[in-house]
């Protein structure tokens, strides 16, 4: 079956996306990409500690063949986004940018009117932008006027490893916007990936469900197949759940 | 002089450009930006840059992230 999974006119050739934040070194995170399979890969930009030694260089770890997507993450407005951005690109990152701008600290919402303004500005200066946002239908036909690669609402809120708890609203977004979907935080498990594709997601971003398992090399391969069987699922047009049983068995021409 | 790296203001006895201060630092050239006073420093312009009293720099590196 051709399902091919482009953004921005670039062909994608996994619809899983990994996150290399909190990895327990940067060898296992170059396996664990290995063994996903993923095509794009985030990091983050921070100020380097300079009391600390600096060897090791995570952009060696990461696949040839791997898009590098920076985030914005540490934005807390437009502006810091699209200096972030700005340096990114300046260090050789390419033109891949996901849009972070939070300013909540407990729960890590983005901002989505914030993210708006950074994606139109970045999207002018040539960047793909994919932008982080709470699943709102208007706000995201707004990114998608200011020129955003794709969407990437959030399941539930980073870090929580709770699913799709934005399932409702993602499912009308996946219904009503044209750009890809790619459905962003809060995936805790393989079966929470397989029900956001299943949803019709073109896409899911792990990271923290993959870094912090015991295996991750094995998690990883484990939210590979998920994400496979959600798209196939998805494009086989599974049935529609119903209120009341219906017999899986023909019910006549037997004993009666 | 008093300079401002990374949002401290560190001392030094003589500073001449961003390539000594990264060499000083023992930092690898190829993993950090460096923006300077809010501009972005590419690495061929390191050497010719001047380091003067209170400027602003910022030097960051690319780290696992989401």
């Amino acid at each position: 079956m051709e399902d091919p999974f482009i953004i921005a006119g670039h062909t994608i050739k996994n619809r899983f996306l990994l996150g290399t934040g909190k990895f327990a070194s940067h060898l296992l995170m170059k396996n664990t990409i290995t063994a996903s399979r993923a095509h794009i890969v985030t990091v983050a930009l921070r100020r380097i500690d300079t009391q600390s030694s600096h060897d090791d260089n995570i952009l060696e770890y990461l696949p040839k063949e791997c898009i590098t997507m920076p985030n914005t993450s540490g934005a807390r407005n437009a502006d810091e986004a699209i200096r972030i951005a700005r340096i990114a690109r300046a260090a050789g990152c390419g033109d891949w940018i996901k849009i972070e701008v939070i300013s909540d600290n407990k729960y890590l919402l983005p901002d989505n009117a914030q993210t708006i303004i950074a994606t139109e500005a970045l999207a002018k200066e040539g960047f793909i932008v994919m932008p982080y946002m709470n699943p709102d239908l208007a706000d995201a036909r707004r990114l998608c006027d200011a020129g955003a690669a794709s969407i990437m609402p959030l399941g539930s809120p980073i870090g929580t490893n709770k699913g799709v708890c934005m399932r409702e609203l993602i499912k009308i977004l996946v219904e009503e916007i044209s750009l890809p979907v790619v459905v962003d935080a809060g995936i805790g498990r393989p079966s929470h990936a397989a029900e956001a594709m299943e949803l019709g997601a073109d896409a899911v971003l792990v990271n923290t469900a993959v870094a912090t398992a015991q295996n991750p090399v094995l998690t990883a391969r484990a939210f590979s197949l998920a994400i496979e069987a959600g798209r196939l699922a998805y494009c086989s047009g599974i049935s529609a759940s119903k209120e009341t049983a219906e017999a899986s068995s023909p019910l006549t021409g037997f004993l009666r | 002089m008093c300079v401002r790296i990374n949002g401290d203001n560190q001392p030094f006895a003589s500073l001449t450009t961003v390539a000594a201060l990264i060499s000083l630092r023992k930092l690898r050239p190829e993993t950090v930006v460096v923006e300077h006073n809010g501009v972005i420093l590419a690495r061929d312009k390191w050497t010719e840059t001047a380091i003067k009293e209170n400027d602003v720099l910022e030097i960051l590196s690319f780290v696992g992230g989401g």
